[in-house]
């Protein structure tokens, strides 16, 4: 009697709302980015233009900042994530792809199938940015349709893949599920994505054009061709708030000032859409201190949210050198 | 008494496993670090002395096994790089002796469908080997004596830019080699023992500065890897560091098993070059040695949890190990890890196998070929699969911080993708 008292009155451990965030979180954005991935397509067909392009083109990237954190799973499978934005780019494979495929006027752009074999840095949004500031002609035409209805293709394939693995994870710890043993193995996925999307937008989106204050590198920034660098960080930071608020069942209230904190500094920087200003010293300490309020949104998380549940990261397939 | 004489058997048999403490676990890993370290600086002396002979007397048989030298050279560095990223020692030192991919262009002369300088990178073609003296971020550079100190001092990594691999063994192997001009097609690199020739013989021009190039470049190496050995000796700091805190040092082995696993083998070094189709994502590119270099990845992450490793002169090293901490705290994690990682070490082995005999990994990473994308993503995923399980015994051995310390991405935003 006294042992089960004694039970009873254990706190129980804070639950993790690894269903709120499939279903509230991550299903949506699959949607979204599935119909702005073929709206994009449908544009294309119409006309390809960059002009005509240029309005679904920038609704389907923003829709992709809304699911691009999640790299394990779905997105992870046939790298389909690198598929989609192939970044960062420091060796400018990008445009050393696109203008090989443009050189050579090569015919696979009017093949689907073959399409989908070429090398990812000639395909998905960084490379249809590349082939919309360069000149455009018949086979550029093209080639932005065979990139359209590549990306429509992927975006179908993520959303289906979604729903089976949304399955898996809400089904973690059942007989037969090997990808997820316990219900903790599921949370941490989706906690390892968490603090492995803020370590990207500080680390790269952020440290990338960045630099060092000798050799800061603006053009190494993300899609800055179509003025997105800021942008990008502005949505995944949303995204991120989003999922970190569906995981943890009780409030955060140092992990939502943290973004807070983070995204005011975000609206001081609406000017400088392209991070530009990483080479001007007074501006650059404004970039630099985003950086860090960025940093301290994944400080914030650690000890709210993983103490709360007992998480810690995961491995992340960003390791590496 | 029956009852008696079965509770001391029992106790007998759980007592013997149970033994292995996360201290014996942590000697032994360290036994089999320093070995490992001490194996690649005996290698890495069998090539200096290989291209001492190069240098003295050139000829395509001292060119030949110069190169032999640097292949044996990889085996042994290989099976250490399971080491690196948990133990920031080893990651902050790491770049000096391995880095890649590198703008080969800074060194020597290339084909001219290499390009020049390019937006990320003014000193691609650089070519220090043709350049006594030159400007690198504004600086005059003196390079009309080609020394160990140039090379680490001012040409790595010069104007912070990591592709300026003026070092270590890529460095050297593209001395040896030349570049790799076949693209997906079979071939490794060419080049002719006459680029260290004397007098009119000369290839390649500056065979003089060639040689004291490669020279200068091999010594390095061989002094770094005198350096890391030390570390790993009894008194050395990586060592100590570890043996007093046995908690963490499991941790660091976890981590290194779980990042090269994942991030950096399945991920930036075989999967992104099948989905590039890019030949230059090849990691030892100019050698056609790949193959190796990610095999002996996967050995030496096996080696870290059984516990065992074979040295280049065939002795074993052994002792108690990660697998026997796990499998206390639950055997079917064991059994599925040990499973994990025989299969990628045998997916790896296809291929090697299919390079050996004749199809090699840069052709396998051809637009449009089926079989060899395959192979590749076969390893691939077997790699993916055992991080899983890699991720479950950090969790039962309550190992903390993995993947959070020692990830290179952290500290150095431009490391990533470089």
């Amino acid at each position: 009697m006294r042992t089960l008292l004694a039970l009873a009155l254990l706190p129980l451990p804070a639950m993790a709302g690894t269903p709120e965030v499939v279903n509230d979180h991550i299903l949506p954005a699959t949607d979204r980015f599935a119909t702005a991935a073929h709206a994009l397509a449908d544009a294309a067909g119409a006309d390809c233009s960059a002009s005509a392009l240029d309005a679904p083109y920038r609704q389907a990237f923003d829709a992709w900042m809304g699911l691009s954190h999640l790299a394990f799973g779905p997105l992870e499978q046939d790298g389909r994530a690198l598929t989609v934005a192939f970044w960062p780019d420091p060796r400018g494979l990008v445009a050393r792809s696109v203008r090989g495929l443009v050189a050579d006027q090569d015919p696979v752009v009017d093949d689907p199938a073959g399409f989908a074999e070429v090398s990812i840095a000639g395909r998905g949004l960084m490379a249809l940015e590349q082939l919309m500031a360069d000149e455009v002609g018949d086979y550029e035409c093209r080639y932005a349709r065979a990139i359209a209805t590549d990306l429509a293709t992927i975006a179908d394939a993520v959303q289906a893949d979604w729903q089976d693995h949304a399955q898996l994870m809400l089904d973690a710890g059942q007989d037969g599920n090997d990808r997820y043993l316990s219900a903790r193995e599921a949370d941490q996925a989706i906690y390892t994505a968490l603090l492995s999307g803020i370590e990207f937008d500080a680390d790269q989106r952020l440290g990338r054009p960045m630099g060092s204050f000798d050799k800061p590198r603006p053009k190494l920034a993300e899609a800055w061709r179509s003025d997105r660098p800021l942008r990008n960080i502005e949505l995944s930071l949303a995204a991120l708030r989003d999922m970190a608020v569906a995981l943890s069942d009780d409030p955060i209230p140092l992990t939502e000032a943290a973004f807070d904190n983070a995204q005011a500094q975000v609206a001081e920087l609406q000017d400088d859409p392209r991070l530009e200003g990483v080479t001007d010293p007074t501006q650059r300490l404004k970039i630099e201190i985003l950086q860090q309020r960025i940093r301290a949104i994944g400080t914030a998380i650690e000890g709210e949210i993983g103490g709360g549940l007992g998480l810690t990261a995961g491995f992340n397939s960003k390791d590496g050198d | 008494m029956k009852t008696t004489l079965a509770i001391s058997a029992l106790a007998l048999a759980t007592a013997s496993p149970a033994l292995a403490g996360k201290p014996e676990v942590v000697a032994n890993y360290i036994a089999i670090a320093h070995a490992g370290y001490e194996d690649s600086l005996i290698a890495a002396r069998d090539l200096q002395a290989a291209v001492d002979a190069l240098i003295e007397t050139p000829s395509a048989e001292a060119l030949q096994d110069a190169r032999a030298a640097w292949l044996a050279a990889r085996v042994p560095y290989q099976q250490t790089e399971a080491l690196r990223f948990g133990n920031a020692i080893v990651d902050d030192w790491e770049g000096k002796v391995n880095a890649w991919p590198l703008d080969e262009g800074l060194i020597d002369y290339v084909d001219p469908s290499y390009g020049g300088a390019s937006d990320a990178n003014e000193y691609a073609a650089l070519n220090v080997v043709a350049a006594p003296t030159f400007t690198l971020s504004g600086e005059d550079i003196d390079a009309t004596e080609i020394t160990p100190d140039l090379l680490s001092g001012q040409l790595h990594e010069a104007d912070a830019i990591e592709a300026n691999v003026a070092t270590g063994y890529h460095a050297i192997e593209f001395l040896l080699w030349g570049q790799d001009l076949n693209g997906t097609d079979h071939g490794a690199g060419d080049r002719p023992w006459t680029d260290y020739a004397a007098g009119d013989d000369c290839a390649g021009g500056n065979c003089d500065r060639r040689g004291d190039y490669l020279k200068a470049a091999t010594d390095l190496l061989v002094s770094d890897l005198e350096w890391m050995t030390a570390q790993w000796a009894e008194g050395g700091e990586a060592a100590t560091g570890l043996t007093a805190d046995p908690d963490a040092a499991i941790s660091a082995m976890l981590t290194g098993m779980g990042s090269l696993s994942y991030g950096e083998l399945a991920g930036e070094r075989m999967k992104l070059g099948v989905m590039l189709n890019d030949p230059e994502e090849e990691h030892d590119c100019f050698s056609d040695n790949t193959h190796n270099s990610h095999y002996y990845d996967g050995l030496g992450i096996r080696n870290v949890y059984l516990g065992e490793y074979t040295r280049i002169d065939g002795t074993v090293v052994s002792g108690e190990s990660l697998s026997s901490l796990v499998a206390e705290a639950d055997a079917s994690v064991d059994q599925s890890l040990r499973a994990g990682l025989d299969d990628s070490v045998a997916k790896l082995g296809r291929i090697k196998t299919v390079a050996e005999g004749g199809t090699s990994y840069d052709q396998m990473l051809a637009r449009g070929n089926d079989a060899g994308e395959g192979l590749i993503m076969a390893a691939v995923d077997a790699l993916v699969a055992q991080t899983q399980d890699i991720e479950r015994a950090v969790t039962l051995l309550g190992a903390q911080d993995v993947a959070i310390e020692g990830s290179d991405s952290l500290d150095s935003p431009d490391a990533v993708f470089q």
